[in-house]
């Protein structure tokens, strides 16, 4: 009884997430972020730029992609999960059935990954794919590339999410608070040199990207953290945040907006 | 089971804004309405007892057990909150049966249920209607219909009547009666008197965080001695039944607002209305009706706030 009774509710949540996150109007604005990636692999490919290949394409891709696209995605769906549940006074009906607060965030989550990943996914796989034909060498030869940049956009998703999702828990405003730690806090740390980047999400992304991609440019990205200690590393740290955000949120008192 | 919900020394504050102060007051079996102005701490205590504040100071306890945080206690509770707002993309339908399955319903039993449910309200003709497109009354009582579909023990229903038009205010009191017939306890919120008292005469007061008086209305008037209780008799001597009455000691004042009417005030009803049938036979004058005009809430309220 306790677990379909959990899945029943892990369906609606996630479901009425879901329905948040990707059947508003913001969902066009974020599916035209998601998609810079393929758009600029069909630009370059229609204006027949020859320097375009898979190395290119790593270039760009990681200012692009990992640092702008993938923060302002997961900031804006990740920030809103539960902040306009509160803001929009719906929430007492999801807090007044018998579900703990703590569910109510772990299946938002889950409904957040879900929502981001649609977004994020089909954009990095067309644009690969308009690489590799463009180049081409055939769309297997370049798999490492891929493989690597889907692993951090999911893994990038579930940590930044995590921490966004924390904002949004603790800030009545996340979004500025969400904007300064994506694109201030990330690019300042992440650039500085010594041990100082290992403070930045970005670090351990670029780390494992330089530990799955076999040949260009990510290879010279100086890191001593391999692949699966960063992986490690960023699954943990999303875990526990969650977990943080959770427990923060159980203590949270809900009084009504005017 | 005396109390479905009580309050003891209970106080909530916002930073430096009291929402609760020692609040104390027992919520019994049936219907009961909270009624207290706009910003008297109706709401608070609401937010209180489904466990989406916890007091900072006294102890509150729905059937028995603290509502901060207990996850059980919700399948006992069904909450309809002040503000319209529902997830507008969903149909009526749609929305009943997400919060139905949130219960741990299946599928076709919270669609049921669901469907049962809009039709107490009297929603069944727009269930299929996004809820966006619905009036307020339709908004009040889609509220309704998730907060009773699950057949909860109790309701807690804040402000259930704001906004709503004469029909749906008519279908939600009825509804409300109807669930209290069938032994579900009531506790509703109100600043608007008359709405509360056509159907329960148990009333909490509030105002400015504190429960100020509760109980029966006819017992808490009762309570109010330095505030006269008035008596308008239908007479057609009224000066004559005036000269007969101002010997009692009580009685405070005498009117004659009309050529048919005496308008009385005792400190006293309970003896007034013991002694007047005496004072009526001995005079041989006649009587045709009594009526005490300010035994309303609103008169109750209005005495007790000041």
């Amino acid at each position: 009884m306790g677990v379909t009774e959990s899945m029943r509710r892990l369906w609606v949540i996630t479901s009425l997430t879901l329905r948040y996150l990707l059947g508003t109007r913001r969902v066009i604005a974020m599916l035209f972020l998601s998609a810079i990636p393929f758009i600029l692999a069909l630009a370059l490919a229609a204006a027949r730029v020859t320097a375009f290949n898979s190395d290119l394409f790593q270039v760009l891709m990681i200012p692009l992609f990992l640092q702008v696209v993938l923060i302002f995605v997961t900031l804006v769906n990740a920030t809103t999960l539960i902040r306009e549940e509160i803001d929009d006074n719906t929430l007492p009906y999801l807090l007044t059935r018998p579900i703990s607060k703590p569910a109510v965030v772990m299946y938002k989550y889950i409904g957040y990954l879900v929502a981001v990943l649609v977004l994020l996914v089909p954009p990095i796989v067309l644009a690969y794919g308009v690489t590799e034909a463009y180049q081409g060498t055939g769309l297997t030869s370049d798999l490492d590339v891929l493989g690597g940049f889907l692993v951090t956009t999911v893994i990038g998703s579930a940590a930044y999410g995590a921490v966004f999702l924390f904002i949004s828990v603790i800030f009545r405003k996340p979004l500025a608070v969400g904007l300064l730690f994506g694109f201030v806090w990330e690019s300042i740390v992440g650039s500085i040199p010594g041990d100082v980047p290992k403070l930045s999400l970005i670090h351990y992304l670029k780390s494992v990207l330089k530990g799955m991609i076999a040949i260009g440019p990510m290879t010279t990205y100086r890191s001593d953290i391999s692949a699966e200690t960063a992986l490690l590393t960023l699954v943990g740290f999303s875990a526990a945040l969650i977990v943080l955000t959770m427990m923060v949120f159980q203590q949270m008192e809900f009084r009504q907006k005017a | 089971m005396t109390a479905v919900a009580e309050a003891a020394g209970v106080s909530k504050w916002y930073g430096e804004v009291l929402g609760l102060n020692a609040f104390t007051a027992s919520f019994g079996t049936g219907i009961t309405g909270l009624v207290g102005p706009n910003g008297a701490g109706k709401s608070t205590l609401f937010k209180l007892l489904i466990g989406q504040l916890h007091a900072n100071q006294g102890t509150l306890r729905l059937f028995g057990e603290n509502p901060w945080n207990n996850v059980p206690l919700m399948r006992r509770l069904g909450y309809c909150p002040e503000h319209n707002q529902l997830y507008g993309w969903l149909t009526g339908q749609r929305f009943v049966e997400a919060l139905l399955r949130l219960d741990g319903m299946s599928t076709k039993k919270a669609s049921t249920a669901a469907t049962a449910a809009l039709k107490v309200v009297g929603l069944s003709g727009a269930a299929h209607r996004p809820t966006r497109t619905y009036s307020r009354g339709m908004r009040q009582r889609a509220k309704l219909a998730q907060a009773l579909a699950h057949d909860p023990d109790v309701l807690i229903l804040d402000e259930p009547l704001s906004g709503a038009d004469p029909m749906a205010r008519v279908q939600i009191l009825r509804t409300i009666s109807e669930f209290a017939k069938d032994g579900g306890h009531v506790i509703m919120s109100t600043h608007v008197l008359y709405e509360v008292e056509r159907i329960t005469q148990n009333i909490v007061l509030i105002h400015n965080g504190k429960a100020i008086a509760s109980g029966d209305i006819h017992a808490i008037r009762a309570l109010i001695d330095e505030h006269p209780h008035a008596v308008r008799i239908e007479t057609s001597h009224p000066r004559q039944l005036a000269q007969a009455l101002a010997r009692m000691d009580h009685v405070v004042s005498l009117e004659v607002p009309s050529e048919d009417t005496l308008l009385i005030r005792t400190r006293k009803p309970d003896a007034f209305y013991k002694e007047l049938p005496g004072i009526v036979a001995d005079t041989r004058l006649d009587v045709r009706a009594l009526e005490s005009p300010d035994d309303s809430l609103e008169a109750v309220f209005r005495y007790l706030v000041g």
